[in-house]
């Protein structure tokens, strides 16, 4: 399998938040100021291709049977590993994220990614399907929370792009907003998503 | 019954690992966490009081004087600048929307509200975290601590602080901590004997 197919896979095909719909409630959580969503991203992105990389080297030495556990281990070290440097060099970004940083544990795309590729592959197509979920999630909560704060703040990365005289509109800081942003990113995402594929289909008809 | 010690061995193992990676790296990290809390105290102490050059906490049992039932003050230092008392700082714990929230408040000696600064919050990011930001903190600053405070739109009236949009619980839970701060400041400190505390 080619890296750059691997790595384009976790950022356009299979989306972790566009595609996959997976770990939804941390991204409507942060995504309410871009600061929030980038800084979330780039943490999942970390300790995604780290639990990765050690659940690929570990691969071939863990029985099948416990193998949950033993990736459930991995991954929370990972995050915990995040979260001590993060308290000591960003103390800023972390009392902004709070709980979520923790919770990192649980967000099913590391397990998935963990279980479903990591788990069967190499170390460097590993690393690669890490990388790759992690800027494609990343660039999902990127959109996501500028466009909520965006519309809710009147800001963008804490520097106000609209007057006084605009009226935040709440709603895209809370819960539902989130939803309506989400699905209706998800719909664009789509049809493009769907516009490219039926292209290359073409392509490829054209080609015979 | 063997496979299980097996697997139970793996497991171990693994579980060692980790947590020797995990010791490794929390020895490298303790120490600047501590000294960035610290700092990050040391700071909150002279944003919210910011007449005073040095403070000095109060021990356990003159805390524990003053607070009387209100355990959820959880430390208390007095301000000073060269010889002179000029004002309190009150840590205090009350319940957020997300969780626990810890605040700091500062009173000067001349019965004035001298800035509040929120510690550690779980809050929702963008909402109940904006207690965080100067446009909520700032309006605490200046109110007379005889009257009881709220939070509102748009404050006007002397008494009145700004309310966060979407996070009225952690504005309340704030509010309500500034004002039992308050109160057992006008109750203890201050030396204004006979001054009644308005409810």
């Amino acid at each position: 399998m080619k890296l750059s197919k691997v790595f384009f896979n976790g950022v356009v095909k299979e989306n972790p938040i566009f595609v996959q719909l997976i770990g939804m409630c941390s991204v409507l959580a942060v995504t309410t100021a871009a600061k929030n969503g980038l800084a979330m991203g780039l943490a999942v992105t970390g300790v995604l291709i780290g639990s990765n990389v050690v659940v690929s080297l570990i691969r071939k030495v863990v029985p099948n049977k416990i193998r949950i556990p033993a990736f459930i281990v991995v991954i929370a070290t990972f995050v915990t590993i995040v979260e001590m440097f993060m308290k000591a060099y960003a103390q800023d970004l972390y009392n902004a994220l709070g709980i979520f940083i923790p919770l990192i544990v649980v967000n099913c795309i590391i397990l998935a990614r963990a279980e479903s590729f990591a788990s069967k592959h190499g170390l460097l197509a590993s690393a690669v399907d890490g990388l790759g979920m992690g800027v494609g999630y990343t660039l999902a909560l990127l959109i996501l929370s500028i466009l909520r704060e965006f519309l809710g703040s009147g800001s963008i990365f804490d520097i106000q792009i609209l007057g006084p005289s605009f009226e935040p509109a709440i709603i895209f800081l809370m819960p539902p907003g989130a939803f309506i942003l989400l699905g209706i990113l998800i719909g664009i995402f789509n049809s493009i998503r769907n516009k490219q594929a039926s292209k290359e289909v073409l392509q490829k008809e054209e080609a015979r | 019954m063997n496979e299980t010690i097996k697997l139970a061995l793996i497991l171990f193992i693994i579980t060692a690992v980790a947590a020797s990676v995990l010791a490794i790296s929390n020895s490298v990290t303790s120490e600047r966490i501590a000294e960035a809390d610290r700092l990050a105290s040391e700071r909150a102490k002279m944003e919210v009081l910011d007449i005073a050059e040095e403070f000095k906490q109060l021990d356990e049992n003159r805390l524990k004087e003053i607070v009387g039932d209100n355990t959820n003050i959880t430390e208390i230092n007095e301000g000073y600048k060269g010889s002179d008392l000029v004002g309190y700082t009150f840590n205090i714990e009350v319940n957020g929307y997300g969780g626990p929230l810890t605040f700091m408040t500062g009173i000067s000696k001349d019965g004035k509200i001298t800035g509040i600064k929120v510690l550690v919050h779980e809050e929702t990011p963008g909402l109940g975290a904006n207690s965080t930001r100067p446009f909520f903190t700032d309006s605490f600053k200046g109110k007379p601590v005889d009257s009881e405070i709220t939070a509102v739109r748009e404050p006007k009236a002397d008494n009145e602080v700004q309310a966060l949009t979407s996070a009225t619980v952690t504005t309340n839970a704030i509010v309500d901590g500034v004002n039992l701060i308050r109160q057992i400041y006008s109750e203890k400190l201050s030396n204004l004997e006979g001054m009644e505390v308005e409810r």
